[in-house]
């Protein structure tokens, strides 16, 4: 041996730990478009809308009032409701791909990622279009002499919300079935039970964090959001929270900011002891495998395969059947607000002409807010996961926040808080943009933390021991082991934000009009045509997005979502 | 040899295949009542496949599985009535361990009481008494795996099945372990078929051993036949170390190329020879030149009551060990030295790997 190799001379840059920086500034972008909004809409509900007095003032009126009581009243049926029918449409679906392989597995499974695609408010106008009081369905139905249920209200908010978040439920719910170990079912199996009884006492109680996950991200989504209930609600007729703090806001005659701003807050704390409830029962003990867990698929073929592929085939196309109906009577004639067996562009031709910038508003600002997103995201992502100090904590809280925070809050907040000096945004681009960030970066942490959890650090030591710097190692080393987590937040990003409603709905003005606003003002009360023209061109440019992040991952052998 | 009459478990002909890949060729094998046949062979041998195949997890493509008499195709395995003790523990992570250990008898619906005296008496024997009310979280590998072995028998099962049940034990608790599992089968008298790759551990625990490679069977018999009368150059191999000399055979004599001739029966034809590393020893005038090997020592590690000697022949430069005695007196290192080996000891097989003497 030689002497040895001597290193360059650590530079500025070497010598350069970036994290706690990117770390400080994250903190304090958050504490701005977080903290600060959400405190003084807090702050605002404590202010009476009448006495102007601190104190519970608007909490009492709040409950006083038989209006707003029924809109809690409703809020929470909606939401229970909604879960239940997302549960029993998902958990099912789970079962089948976390166990067995049957034909068309693959075709099928994209079939309910693509039910993700349309926003919420989009089902709920097909809805409309298929079951509302001159629906094609209801008209048919009528036609042989019976009568459907009105789909407006509970039962059709519920049905609407549950067929837009079902595939939340199947995914939370087959990444926990495949992290039970396989022996455990053997055990199970060899000591007597029967194939019912291991699903039931052991599969169940093993994946309940799973299903308490899935139902509290479904019972938020119903809960918190605006687009189904403001057009199956059929405006104040059918209020629930997220509504009710729209119209006290916004209301043309007499704005009540103040109880806008209770409503927000109550809004807020049934999300908080959600989220908290479903931490303490399913954090009691720690059932997670170590193993792993996993093993093969059971194959089904003939019949049996054949049965169960027309199940699974069933389930999801009437799940996919809104956006179906959608994309079809986008293309039919429109006379009065009856769909004729016709087609036609005219519905195109009309859109476009009423447009306005709304496709290259949503273009840019969507593509302005990934590009944050992603840079932000996956470098707060590596931070949260890596560093364990208090700042990193604060910042991994701060962050979630929004991810239960209902938009139309965060949007309130923001038009409270955003229209004088300092911060000068009302009415701008910038507003939006931020709104965007700040309620999707979650997605991106939380896809970036997971896959880096499980990069040995042992990789990034020995980078620093071969003497790389601290930055260039992550470049070299950490990044491309994260990318899959990258593209998977990145995906889930970009159709959130191009079609995001209940946040901008509330910040918008003419100039800044977006897409969903331009498509959600036409279901609701608009021309149909021109609505499922929108939704489409929705639908087809999310899904243009998405199709472009799957070609990015392919052949890196990942397509699981990871933050689920 | 035990085992003959037709056994508890019988398995008959069985055969697995994944795609076009044969996992179990023919496998035929019996287990007398009460006895613990142990299955070895190398990773990825099939024994497990086996054991999955008795279980009713997997179903055979050919052949027949009985128990106690009881053809067991088309029988559920929760309806086999079989224990099995798996080789992650497969301890349920949301019962405690007495709700593990009454996990089977609630599916038997026996009566609350009883259920809680079983328990109780099960936890007791794998000496688990005290941590009746644990989650398996707060459990060390070795108390898992009791939990394990407890829940499998306090169903009283037809037949113990373990996988490797000790593989994730640290060394001196897989001792303790497999003398308590030794024990506790002895006393409840459960017929047990045991998986292992561990040859030590496969000696200690067994009543008899099944050889397996490459999806058949190769020998069964006690751990002493196993090891001092291998069928099958692959089991002499397996087992225990072994010295490989090839030479040829004919007119009833085996030549070694190494030099030594000894007697042997059988058509002319290649065949090798292997002796056990503890076969050979110092050399001394007595002995006929024909059993010598001259060899250089180039290697001495002491290993206790043994020392290994690594030896390079003499002129061929093949290489050889030899296990010697550590009070004898030894050759030094790099000095040249005759070692004999009584032909007695020496098992001669032919070019298909059977044994010829
Ligand atoms: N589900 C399966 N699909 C395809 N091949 C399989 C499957 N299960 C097992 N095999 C193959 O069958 C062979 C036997 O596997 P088995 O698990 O029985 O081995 P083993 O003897 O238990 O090995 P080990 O000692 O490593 O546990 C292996 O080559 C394995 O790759
Ligand atoms: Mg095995």
């Amino acid at each position: 041996m030689s002497g040895t190799l001597a290193l360059p001379r650590p530079g500025l840059l070497a010598r350069l730990d970036p994290w706690p920086w990117l770390g400080t500034l994250a903190f304090a972008l958050m504490l701005v478009f977080v903290a600060w909004p959400l405190g003084e809409l807090a702050l605002t509900s404590f202010i009476g809308q009448e006495s102007g007095r601190f104190g519970f003032d608007n909490y009492a009126e709040f409950f006083a009032s038989s209006y707003f009581r029924r809109a809690l009243v409703n809020s929470l049926t909606v939401g229970a409701l909604g879960t239940l029918i997302a549960l029993v449409i998902g958990v099912p679906l789970a079962l089948a791909y976390a166990r067995y392989d049957f034909p068309g597995r693959g075709a099928i499974e994209v079939a309910i990622l693509l039910s993700m695609l349309s926003p919420p408010f989009v089902g709920a106008y097909a809805w409309i279009l298929m079951f509302g009081r001159s629906g094609w369905v209801t008209e048919f139905a009528r036609g042989l002499g019976l009568e459907l249920p009105p789909i407006y209200g509970t039962l059709g908010i519920s049905l609407a919300s549950a067929f837009g978040l079902y595939p939340l439920v199947f995914l939370v719910v087959r990444g926990g079935l495949a992290r039970v170990e396989r022996s455990l079912e053997e055990a199970a199996a060899s000591l007597g039970r029967g194939r019912i009884g291991v699903t039931l006492t052991v599969t169940l109680p093993l994946v309940l964090p799973s299903l308490l996950t899935a139902a509290l991200l479904v019972f938020l989504g119903v809960v918190s959001d605006f687009g189904t209930p403001a057009i199956l609600g059929e405006g104040e007729r059918f209020p629930v929270l997220a509504t009710l703090a729209f119209s006290l806001y916004l209301s043309e005659i007499g704005a009540e900011p103040g109880m806008a701003a209770t409503t927000c807050m109550i809004l807020l704390a049934i999300a908080l002891v959600l989220v908290l409830g479903v931490r303490f029962l399913s954090g009691r003990r720690s059932v997670a495998s170590d193993a792993g867990g996993g093993g093969g698929l059971k194959r089904l073929g003939g019949a049996k395969g054949s049965a169960m592929t027309a199940a699974v085939a069933a389930l999801v196309l009437v799940a996919n059947m809104p956006t179906i109906v959608v994309v079809v009577s986008s293309f039919l004639e429109v006379r009065g607000v009856v769909f004729q067996p016709a087609f036609t562009l005219a519905n195109y031709h009309n859109a476009l002409a009423a447009m306005g910038n709304a496709l290259w508003n949503s273009l840019v600002l969507a593509g302005v807010a990934l590009v944050l997103i992603t840079v932000l995201g996956a470098g707060v992502g590596y931070y949260i996961s890596r560093r364990s100090g208090l700042l990193a904590k604060a910042l991994d809280l701060l962050i979630m926040v929004p991810f239960v925070v209902p938009g139309t809050v965060l949007g309130i907040g923001y038009a409270t808080v955003f229209n004088e000096p300092p911060l000068l945004l009302t009415g701008t681009f910038t507003i939006i943009a931020a709104v965007y960030v700040v309620r999707r970066l979650p997605y991106m942490t939380r896809s970036c933390a997971a896959v880096v959890y499980q990069i040995d650090r042992g990789l990034e030591d020995a980078s620093l021991s071969l003497g790389r710097p601290p930055l260039s190692g992550f470049q070299r080393i950490v990044l491309p082991l994260m990318q899959p987590g990258i593209v998977a937040g990145a995906a889930i990003a970009w159709v959130e934000v191009f079609s995001e409603l209940s946040a901008s709905i509330v910040l918008y003005t003419g100039p800044t009009r977006t897409l969903p606003i331009a498509a959600y003002q036409q279901a609701a009360t608009g021309d149909i045509g021109m609505a499922a023209a929108y939704s489409t061109m929705l639908v087809g440019i999310a899904a243009v997005g998405l199709f472009v992040f799957l070609l990015a991952a392919r052949g890196r052998g990942e397509r699981s979502v990871g933050w689920l | 040899m035990r085992g003959e009459a037709p056994g508890h478990l019988a398995i008959e002909r069985v055969v697995k295949r994944f795609g076009s890949f044969t996992a179990l060729d023919g496998v035929t094998l019996s287990a007398a009542r009460g006895e613990v046949l142990t299955l070895l062979g190398p990773s990825g041998c099939g024994k497990t496949t086996l054991l999955r195949v008795i279980a009713g997890f997997l179903q055979p493509d050919a052949g027949a599985v009985a128990v106690g008499g009881r053809s067991l195709n088309g029988v559920p395995p929760n309806a086999r009535n079989l224990g099995m003790v798996f080789q992650n523990y497969a301890v349920f992570p949301h019962l405690s361990v007495a709700e593990n250990v009454a996990y089977g008898l609630r599916a038997r619906r026996l009566p609350a009481g009883e259920i809680a005296r079983r328990v109780e008496h099960a936890l007791r024997r794998v000496r688990l008494s005290g941590l009746a009310d644990r989650y398996p979280d707060a459990l060390s590998g070795g108390q898992k795996q009791r939990v394990g072995l407890a829940r499998a028998m306090v169903i009283e099962p037809e037949l113990l099945l373990m996988d490797e049940p000790l593989s994730n034990l640290d060394a001196k608790l897989r001792v303790e372990m497999r003398q308590e599992i030794r024990l506790m089968q002895r006393e409840l008298g459960i017929t047990t078929i045991y998986v292992t790759h561990d040859q030590e551990e496969a000696l200690a625990i067994s009543d008899r051993i099944a050889v397996m490679e490459k999806g058949r069977i190769l020998q069964v018999g006690s751990p002493r036949e196993i090891y001092e009368q291998p069928a099958h150059a692959f089991v002499a191999d397996f087992i225990g170390g072994c010295t490989w000399f090839d030479g040829v055979l004919g007119g009833g004599v085996l030549s070694l190329a190494a030099g030594p001739r000894i007697p042997c029966p059988g058509p002319a034809q290649p065949a090798r020879l292997a002796l056990r590393w503890e076969d050979l020893r110092l050399a001394t005038d007595a002995d006929p030149p024909e059993h010598c090997l001259p060899a250089r020592v180039a290697m001495a590690s002491y290993l206790g009551h043994r020392t290994r000697l690594r030896l390079v022949l003499e002129p061929s430069g093949a290489e050889l060990h030899a296990d010697l005695p550590s009070h004898d007196p030894l050759p030094p290192e790099g000095s040249v030295a005759r070692f004999a080996f009584d032909p007695a000891r020496a098992r001669v097989f032919g070019a298909d790997g059977t044994r010829l003497a």
